[in-house]
Formats: C-alpha cells, structure tokens, sequence
C-alpha cells in the first residue's frame, strides 16, 4: 500500500519490528473484511439482478460492509506494519472517505457524458459515443463563454494585489485592528444569492440604487452597470471580488504575520527603502502563501456561476456568461444531461492541465525566487 | 399569476378625483375591448349563477379589503369555511394516519404556505397530515425533471403549470381524476381555456385548476391623455388621433416617438421590452409581440407545423416581432438590455418608468396594492394589441383581415393546478386524501378569496367574474371591471393563443432566450438569429423523438 | 481629503525632525485613509442589506438610505418572516419554516465542518511529515488529488448524487448533506492545514518521539495543541462555505433536511422581490457567521501565522 521512501532530512524513522504471529493476524483480519465488502456487494448485485432475493430495502448494507472493510484496513496497517501503519493512518481516513463520497459520482459522470440524454426525451438515454465533444467545438456558446473565464481568471491578479495591500495594511501598526479585520472579513460571510439580490439588483439598480446615484453624482448619466459588454463584465467581476479578496486577504495576512521580524528589519538597516523591502523581502518571502491562496481562489473562480445567473443571464448577449452558468442552463434549464456533462467533464480536464502547469510553474518559480 | 387587487382601495375611493384622472384611459379600454372581439356577456349576478353568496361574502371579509396582509390564521379561517366541499364527501377522522408529501413552490412566501393555511382545518377534519417540499421557482423545472428521470419521486401531490403537463401527465405519473372529485370542483365553470384539451391526456383528465394565466396589456392612461404629447404627436406628422395604442404597429409608432419626451418632468418611454433571459420565462414574452402577426384566426398551431413539428419562429411572423424588439429597445430606457421580466413590470412600470408594457395579471393587480406602485391612479388594462395585418403560414402571405386588426390574447403559461401522482392509486385511502386535499384547494369559493387577496393565484373561473362581489367586498367597480376584463377576455378569446404543452417546452424557450439574447445585442440580425433558433429547435425535436413531439403536440392543441 | 492637507500642513511647523514627521503623517493618513475606504465598501453593502429589512417597498424603490432620517424604518421584513415584535406570538409557516431550516443548517454546517476539520487535518499532517507512496502517487499527488474533488463544476453532479442517495437511502437526510458538505471543503481544509503543519517545526515531534510518545501521541498531545488556532481558522471558513451552499440543498432535500439558502432564494418569484424578507432573510442568515467571526476571528489570524511560534 505504501511505504515511506527512505529517510530524507525530515522524516523521522523508529525501527519496530513485527512478530509473524501478529502479522498472520492483521492479514487474515483484512481479508475476513474484504470478504464481507465482496460478498455484500455480490449479493445486492444478484438482489438488483432478479437472480437471488435477498430483499435489501437499498444499497447501505454495501455502504456498512465499506466503513467495517475501510476500519479493517487501518487496523491492518498498524498490526502489519507496526509504526509504518500507524503513519497511513493519518492519510488513509480522508483517502477513503473521498473515494467513497467521490468515485461513484466521478465514474457515473463520466459515464452520463458519453450519452445523449434528454431528460424530457421519449425513448430515454442512449449511448453516443463522443457525439457530445464533436458538437461541443461547433458550440459558439460554450467558446464563447470559455473566452469571457480568460478575462475572470486575469482578474485574479487584481483581486491578489488588492488583498495583498490590505493584509499589509491590517499588518501595519494600527489601532482598532480587530474592528478593521472584522469588517474585511465580513463580506466573505454574505451568500451569493444574498450577494446578487442585494447588490447586483438593488444597490447597483439603475433607478435607485446607492451605486448607480453615486456614479450619475460623479457625472456618468447613463449608469447601467450591465448594459454594455464591458461594464457587465467589471461590475460582476467587482461583485465576485468583493465577496473573495477576504479570503486571500486573510491567508496572506496569516503569511505576514508569521514572517520574523528580523528579516525585514534586516533589509531596512541594508539601506532598502519600503518599496525595495516589500520586493526585495516580503513578496518573495510571501510566495508559497500567495500560491496556496491564489490556487484556491482560481478554482473558485473556474466555478463562478451563481452572481452571473441571478444578475445577467449571462449577458448582454453572453458578455458575461462563464462556462459554469452556460452548463448550468444546459443541464438544468434544458434538461440535456448528457451534453451538459460532457462539457463539464472536457472543463475538468481542461483545468486539471491548467492547474497541473500552473503548479509545475509556479513550483520553480517560487523555488528560483527564494533560492 | 396573482393578483393582489385589494389593499388600499378605501383609500382610492377615498380619493375619487385622483381616480378620475383614469377616467379617459378606462373610456379608450372599453373602446378597445370591444374591437374584434365581440362583446363577451359576463354573469348577471352572483346570486343569480347559484353561488353560495352567503359564504362568499363572509370569506371576502377575511380579513376586509384594506386591511392589511392576511395572516396565516386568515388563510385557516378561510380553509375552515371552505370546508363544505370535503364534509360532502369525506367523514370526519376518516383518513387518520394517511401521511401526504405536496411538492409546490415558496414562490415569496405564497404557494406552499398559503396551502399550508388552507389545508391545516382539513387535517383537523380528516385526520392526514400533509408534509411539505418547498422550492425557488428557479429550481423547479429541474427538481422535477431530475426527479423523475432517477425514479426519485419524493411526493404525492404537486403544484405544477399546464406546460409540464407534457413531461409528467404524457408520461402516465399521474393519478386520473375519480368523479367524485370532479363534481365537487365544478368544471364547466372553468373559463374557456381551461377547459380541456388542457389538464388531460388521451382523455383522461388530470389536474385541478387553481390558477389561470394570460398576458395582459397594462398602459399609463394619463400618458395616453396628455395634451402636450397629443399636439406633439400631431405635430410629428400623424394622421391618427394620439390615444391608447390598439395594434402593435402603433406601439411601435408610439415607443419611437416618446423618446426624448417628457411627461411631468420625467424622461417619457413606451413600451418596455424583456430581452434579458428569465429561465425560459423571457420567451413568452417575444411570444406576446408575435401573437397577433402569427396566430392565424382558425388554426390552432403557432409556434410549430402540427404535421412536422417544423418551427414557425423563423417565418415572417415572428422575424418581425423580433425586429421590432431590435427596432425598440433604442427607444427605450438604457439599462433595458439587462432587464427581465421581473424588471420591466415591477421595477419600471410600477415604479412609473415607460408608458406600456405586458405581463400575466400581477402587474395590474399590484399597479393600486402594491407599495412600491406609482400607478395605481394612471394604469389601463386591455388586451394585447393586435395587429393590421396577419400572417397566414398556408399562403406564406400577409393578410389584411376583413374585420380589422388581429388579436390573439398570448395564453401564457395557463396557471397553476394540483396534480396527485399515480404511485397514490394502489393505496385507496392514500389516494382518496390526496383528491379530497387537491379538491379542497381547487373549491370553487376558495378560488374567490385567492384571486381577491395576495396568493399567487388569478381568476381561472366564470363565477369570479361577477363585478358585484368585488364592489360589495370593497373594490372600485371601475377600476376592478376593467381588470377583470383583461383578464377574461384574454381567457375566454376565439382566437386565443394556446400553449404547446408538448415535453421539455421550457428547453425550446430556453434556448430561444439565449440566441434571442445575443440578437438583441446586435451581434445577430433577426432573420439569420431567428433562423438560428430555428436550427436548434429542430435538433432539439429530433433528440426528444420527432415522431412523440407530433403526437403529443396535436393531442395538447386537443386535435 | 481634507484633513490630509491641513495636518499635512500643521505639521511642517515643528521643528524637529519635520522630515520623519511629516512623512510618518502623511503614512499614517494614507493607511487609515485606505482602511477607512474599505470598510466602507465592505460595510455599505451589508449596512445596505440590514436596513433594507426595516424598509417598505417605496423606501426601497427611492433608495433611501439613513433609517429616521430619509425613512422610518418598520418592520416589515420581519413582519413577514414572524420574527418581528407583533408577529411573534402568532402562528406563522414563514417563522416555523426558518426555524426548522436554520436548525438544520446549523447541524449540516457545523457537523461538516467538523468531519473535515478531522479528516482533512490527520491527512494535512501526514502529508505534511511523511512521504506517501499509494502506487504511482507521491505526497504531490495525493495532495492534487485531493484538490481536485473541488474543480467539477457542482452542477453536473446532480444526477449522479440522486442516483447514489437514493440508492443509500440518504435522500433528504441530514447525514447526507453533511457527507456531501464534507467533501466539498475537505480540499481546503487539507491545504490549509498542511501549511500549518510545514510551519510547526519538525523538532517538536522529534522531541516528543524522543520523549517516548508514539507517533499518534506526539501528534495529539504535542502537535495539535500547537496547530488547534489555525484549525478554528479552518473551520470557520468551512463553515461559511458549508452554510451558505444552495445548489445541493436544493436538489437533495425535501423536507426534513432543508435548509435556509433554498429560503433566502425563495423571495423571488413571479411578482418581483420582496426585498424586506429577503433582506431580513439574508441578515438572519448572515448573523450566527459574523457572531462567529466576531468571536474566532482572532484564531483565524493567529492561526494561520503558527509559523510565529518558531
């Protein structure tokens, strides 16, 4: 299952040796379990199938067989394997809980995006291949709306900048920190349903929004905020920023704070005046942070969706649309399942490349600045 | 959807001479109601029809007219007196230990909760419970596809619209209507169309009506009666006397030229258009500029061939409703692209933003209950205009009918009704307090009370048109026969425009809301952007079964 | 603007040292000039939401602002939810309704929350000590899968999740929320805390493995008190995340385990907003979480900077 590479400068090794009798035991326990796992599943297979009526009500016997085989597991790693198990033990919980939640959803996805399915439809699913990727890239819709996440993820940069001035902000020597920290934390709490009612159709309202008499105030007579391609993307793009700068916000306040004080010190008395420092010093310094936060935040953005659906339908004339609100009109709107699925499946593997370079890149980089 | 015609009328009568300031728009309403259609007779008098007049006054009490929002005691004192109907058939306790799941809507705190008030005296009486699935309105179409596309129908009885009819009662889920239930609602009193082909398949009949809707046409009568507008109109060079638009070629006529006015010192607009998606919702909105130019007076069919399911979207008809949205929106308000139905009625129109707009029956109701109206003295109510000429897909040619201009009342959506699912018929007793509950919600004298307070439901019967309760119960007789006479009208219209209940309708508008929305962004021109819906619909035909869609088409349209 | 110039102006009298001085105000302007900024905007918005739920409709559609002075505020909005003073004691479906969904939203939150707390951070820490290898993965790898359960745009999974709760019985369940809940912030849990643990030294285990603790010993006894701020961080932003989620509440409850954002969403329809409920909707929503920033947000901070204890 596995084995900790040989010792490298952190890991810790503590020799433990196992006696055969104890060892015999753990691997019979597993393979009592697994059986238990193998035979339930068998059975509610034939139960289903019509061929040996057990009378199961559902599948949770099957899911009860997977906890006792998922405990066997662990306890067969520690017994086997002595500390070398006990070290698994850590990782194999949230391992299995994620298979478990997760791989039946992932496969049936998969599954669902090979077939032509309407759920209105009268002859039900059939199969059709990879029809639904060939109709995807004649889908001016979805390239459309592909196109529209470039300027979203470009964004981000401006979202980290911002929360980055803020958490040095918050980090400098103020007073009232905790009612400033408070108050910057609390637009992340707002719902997105609450979060496009409540600013993107009444604040920012033509008529009588706040935000609309505030810009006709600054001598914009005309302030529909969602009525040019431009603007509708900026005002979304505002709102989405607004509800997620506290998250990076407050990751990379938690970096600075953690930052010895010596090092920018250090760089003050070599004669660097603040700017220098922060580039010099701070940002490098700043960078796994930054990476972890920005990461988190880019896939959230990939899932933007529910702002773009309450306020803008996606428009005008798709401006705004993001690939998420354009499936979520495919898939729930239109009831087209299969293609619907297809294209969240070809958007997943789409950003998994991304992420996967995004990581390589930015691994090196952090590695090239901090070294 | 609902009409709340009832809050402030003490304080519009009250005040007669703001009301009088309608005087000459309600005098053009009349005028207009009469054209091309021929006069409807409305019921002499309540009592008259042998409705229980006694009751019905004494729920229209509850709690008065002008008295505030009703509360959730209100709607069970209602369902209490309401009650006649189940003590007819169902014995007190009898359905003890029946256990019921409604599914329907929070659609703002009305829907479920109002049924929840209706029928808590019922399971007093009858002994069942009733548990409750409440949805957004933006989720239901998928709750209810997914639902029973993975066998995961968690209820027993549900609120749904005619057009699903298509998706649910087309695919054999539902539970047919026993007798007894029928003769309690009384359906011959349903208004026109109502009656079936909707709410049956193959001829069984499946739903208990309990709501009806129709695209109206609400307007400003003191725009329409404004002396300055009137000489400028002139002035512009027009032949026709300046007045309340009856055609939509003259809403065109009067959206244009009301750009750049003003009327009491406000920037003047006309007609407000939706063209932002609303969840397939913003189409029948396209669908009530297009009505008079494609419904063709004697054939069913308007949106498809009958015979081939071929769209009709991209013909002439409907290109040039969708050009005169193009045509329009420069006219008016410039935030206009990013506006939904939603948008257009209550934000703008009501709140005394353009000068005309459609809209199922809320937006009137609201125009003098609503708080947040400006209206309420100043707003008509007609039909949808129609149109000079119309086009007739046979010919492929324009005609100018003989007796005027064409209209064709947009029946959309065809309101709201109870449906009781078939996984109920195998349990007699389960079965008979899902009826007697359905039953119960679609009484006759309930339906009074919901059309006459806020509830999200309209008048779907004949006997709640009878102009002397509404006065008796404190309505203004002029403002409320008006009202009521768009609304019938549209309802029980020879040449009203009837929707397809055909499966996944909402994917076709859906679809449609998208391309129509790139189009009136001015990246497609109507024709090649109407031709493009056109292509979609048809793929989307073939992939739900061209074959079913005709059949199930011709059975909706009752042909 | 102002107040910058005029003490930007005093300033230049004194004498000594008026270089550091006025360039130590004009910061100090600059600084609480920038917070004060956006506190408004972080502030306008939700003060906006608040007032709105004392507001009628006519307050809302002139977009009044200052409650007594522009509006009186009412209660409306509460009215409506039977929260408000003369509704109380009344019966009202909306007040049973949002009770029984704020209770359930506080269970599947927090009990999500929780689960992941405890998966996410015994994985955090194994990832964060030890090298993995589960075949061809290496720690890297585990870590991107675990992220990767969060990229799937979630509404897709519709009907994959229908299918597998009905077959599990755990449609409309509770526990099925929460087991869902879990696996969307388990993700972020792991990499947060992961983190946290790279910043606590790997001495402190040496010593306490030195000391004769087993590994599971040095961790719980040794480590985890060391980590548990940042783990209320990590709560806490799971909990937010977790309560404010709609798309699934809405698809895989009915009406047991409903839950409030389906309410929230509820006040739109056919007839225009009701802004007053929603409003009074989204405040009532909002409160228990600014409570509970209120309360832990110095943990967050705290928390997430263990690399101070070095």
């Amino acid at each position: 299952m596995n084995q900790p590479v040989a010792a490298g400068q952190t890991e810790i090794v503590i020799a433990d040796p196992i006696a055969p009798g104890r060892r015999l035991f753990g691997h019979v326990l597993l393979a009592a379990a697994t059986l238990l796992l193998v035979g339930t599943a068998l059975l509610q297979v034939l139960d289903v199938a019509g061929i040996a009526p057990v009378g199961f009500l559902n599948w949770r016997p099957l899911l009860y067989a997977y906890l006792v085989w998922a405990v066997a597991l662990g306890a067969w790693q520690v017994i086997t394997r002595g500390y070398i198990g006990q070290r698994a033990l850590f990782v194999l919980p949230a391992a299995l809980f994620t298979l478990a939640v997760a791989i039946f959803p992932t496969l049936f996805g998969f599954y669902i995006a090979s077939l032509d399915w309407n759920l209105s439809s009268a002859e039900g699913p059939h199969f059709n291949g990879f029809h639904n990727f060939v109709s995807m890239f004649h889908d001016a819709y979805y390239w459309n709306a592909l196109l529209n996440m470039g300027f979203y993820l470009l964004a981000v940069i401006v979202e980290y900048a911002i929360a980055f001035g803020l958490a040095l902000l918050l980090n400098a020597e103020i007073r009232a920190r905790k009612f400033f920290r408070v108050s910057f934390l609390l637009p992340f709490m707002l719902s997105p349903v609450a979060v496009s009612w409540m600013i993107g159709k009444s604040l920012m309202e033509y008529r009588f929004g706040p935000a609309a008499r505030l810009a006709r105030d600054l001598g914009w007579h005309t302030p529909a905020f969602f009525a040019q391609p431009w603007t509708a993307r900026i005002a979304i793009e505002a709102m989405d920023a607004w509800v997620s700068i506290p998250f990076i916000m407050i990751l990379l306040l938690a970096g600075l704070q953690a930052m010895p004080k010596e090092v920018t010190e250090a760089a003050k008395v070599d004669g660097a005046n603040g700017w220098q420092a922060f580039w010099r010093v701070t940002f490098p310094m700043m960078l796994p942070v930054s990476v972890t936060a920005v990461l988190i935040r880019v896939i959230f953005k990939l899932k933007l969706a529910d702002i773009v659906i309450n306020v803008t339908s996606g428009g005008p004339g798709g401006a705004t649309d993001t690939v998420s609100s354009f499936i979520y009109r495919v898939y729930r709107d239109r009831s087209n399942v299969g293609y619907g699925t297809a294209l969240a499946m070809f958007y997943l593997v789409l950003i998994i490349v991304f992420l996967t370079v995004l990581l390589r890149v930015t691994r090196h980089w952090t590695r090239s600045v901090n070294d | 959807m609902k009409p709340d015609v009832y809050n402030r009328i003490m304080a519009a009568q009250a005040n007669r001479r703001a009301m009088l300031k309608g005087a000459a728009g309600l005098g053009a309403l009349a005028a207009l109601n009469g054209a091309g259609l021929g006069a409807f007779t409305r019921p002499a008098s309540a009592a008259a029809a042998g409705l229980d007049t006694e009751l019905r006054k004494k729920i229209l009490q509850i709690p008065g007219v002008g008295k505030g929002s009703p509360t959730d005691a209100d709607y069970r004192k209602v369902g209490e007196l309401c009650l006649g109907g189940t003590k007819q058939t169902v014995k007190e306790g009898e359905l003890k230990g029946v256990e019921l799941t409604f599914m329907g809507l929070n659609n703002q705190n009305t829907h479920d909760f109002l049924f929840r008030g209706f029928l808590h005296p019922w399971e007093e009486y009858t002994g069942a419970k009733i548990n409750w699935i409440d949805l957004a309105q933006a989720d239901y179409n998928a709750r209810l596809q997914q639902a029973i596309s993975t066998g995961t129908i968690d209820w027993d009885m549900l609120e749904m619209g005619a057009p699903f009819e298509g998706d649910v009662c087309g695919r054999g889920l539902t539970s047919e209507m026993p007798d007894w239930v029928k003769n309690l609602i009384d359906m011959d009193d349903y208004v026109n169309y109502l009656k079936a082909p909707v709410g049956t398949w193959d001829g069984k009949l499946y739903r208990v009506s309990i709501d009806g809707d129709t695209h109206n046409f609400n307007y400003r009568t003191d725009y329409f009666s404004d002396a300055d507008l009137a000489k400028a109109w002139k002035d512009a060079g027009n032949k026709s006397e300046w007045g309340v638009p009856k055609t939509w070629q003259e809403v065109q006529a009067v959206t244009k030229f009301l750009k750049g006015k003003q009327v009491k010192g406000q920037d003047a607009y006309g007609y407000l258009d939706a063209p932002k998606p609303w969840g397939g919702f913003g189409f029948y909105f396209l669908g009530s500029r297009a009505s008079a130019y494609a419904k063709y007076p004697g054939e069913k069919a308007w949106l498809f061939d009958v015979d081939t399911m071929k769209p009709r979207v991209n013909n002439p008809a409907w290109v040039r409703a969708i050009q005169d949205v193009i045509d329009a929106l420069p006219s008016e308000p410039p935030n206009q692209i990013n506006a939904d139905p939603n948008e257009t009625g209550f934000a703008e129109f009501l709140g005394g933003t353009g000068s005309m707009v459609v809209w199922w029956g809320d937006v009137g109701a609201a125009a003098k209950t609503s708080d947040s109206s400006v209206v309420g003295d100043v707003c008509g109510f007609s039909i949808l205009p129609g149109s000079d000429d119309v086009y007739n897909s046979k010919t492929g040619k324009w005609e100018k009918l003989s007796s005027g201009p064409n209209y064709a009342p947009n029946l959309a959506y065809l309101g709201w009704g109870i449906y009781v699912m078939k996984k109920v018929d195998s349990d007699e007793k389960k079965k008979k307090a899902a009826w007697s509950a359905a039953a119960h919600l679609g009484g006759k004298d309930l339906a009074l009370w919901t059309s006459a307070y806020p509830s999200g439901f309209q008048c779907y019967r004949n006997s709640q048109h009878h102009i002397d309760e509404w006065v008796a119960a404190g309505y203004d007789k002029d403002y409320i026969t008006s009202y009521l006479d768009s609304q019938f009208n549209s309802y029980n219209h020879p040449n009203g425009a009837i929707e397809p209940r055909i499966p996944g309708i909402f994917q076709y508008y859906s679809t449609a809301e998208d391309i129509l929305a790139n189009i009136f962004a001015g990246k497609l021109k109507a024709q090649e952007g109407a031709d493009q819906i056109a292509a979609a619909w048809e793929k989307l035909t073939d992939q739900l079964g061209r074959e079913s869609q005709i059949k199930l088409y011709k059975a909706a349209l009752g042909m | 603007m102002e107040t910058r110039l005029s003490t930007g102006a005093a300033l230049e009298i004194p004498p000594a040292e008026p270089g550091i001085s006025i360039r130590h105000v004009i910061g100090r302007v600059l600084i609480y000039g920038a917070l004060l900024l956006w506190t408004f905007i972080c502030l306008f918005p939700i003060y906006w939401t608040v007032t709105t739920s004392f507001k009628s409709a006519v307050d809302v559609t002139q977009g009044h602002i200052i409650p007594f002075v522009d509006f009186m505020p009412n209660w409306k909005g509460w009215g409506s939810l039977g929260l408000s003073p003369d509704t109380i004691f009344e019966i009202s479906t909306p007040r049973t309704e949002f009770l029984s969904r704020f209770a359930n939203s506080v269970i599947t939150s927090v009990g999500a929350s929780l689960l992941a707390i405890v998966l996410g951070s015994l994985a955090a820490y194994g990832l964060s000590r030890f090298k993995y290898r589960f075949g061809f993965m290496r720690n890297d790898d585990i870590l991107f899968f675990f992220i990767s359960q969060l990229i799937l745009p979630p509404v897709v999974l519709a009907l994959p999740f229908l299918v597998l709760y009905k077959d599990l019985a755990l449609l409309d369940t509770r526990i099925g929320l929460i087991l869902l809940y879990t696996l969307t912030v388990l993700p972020i849990v792991v990499w947060i805390m992961r983190d946290q643990f790279n910043s606590i030294p790997i001495e402190l285990d040496e010593a306490a493995l030195v000391d004769g603790l087993s590994v599971w010993g040095a961790f719980i006894r040794i480590i985890l008190p060391i980590a548990l701020p940042g783990i209320v961080a990590a709560f806490i932003l799971s909990l937010v995340l977790t309560w404010n989620e709609y798309f699934f509440a809405a698809l895989l409850t009915g009406s047991d385990a409903k839950t409030l954002p389906v309410m929230v969403a509820s006040q739109t329809g056919s007839q225009g907003i009701n802004w007053w409920s929603m409003a009074a909707l989204s405040a009532a929503a909002i409160a228990p979480l600014v409570l509970v920033g209120i309360l832990l947000e110095r943990y967050i901070v705290k928390g997430l900077s263990t690399g101070a204890v070095k």
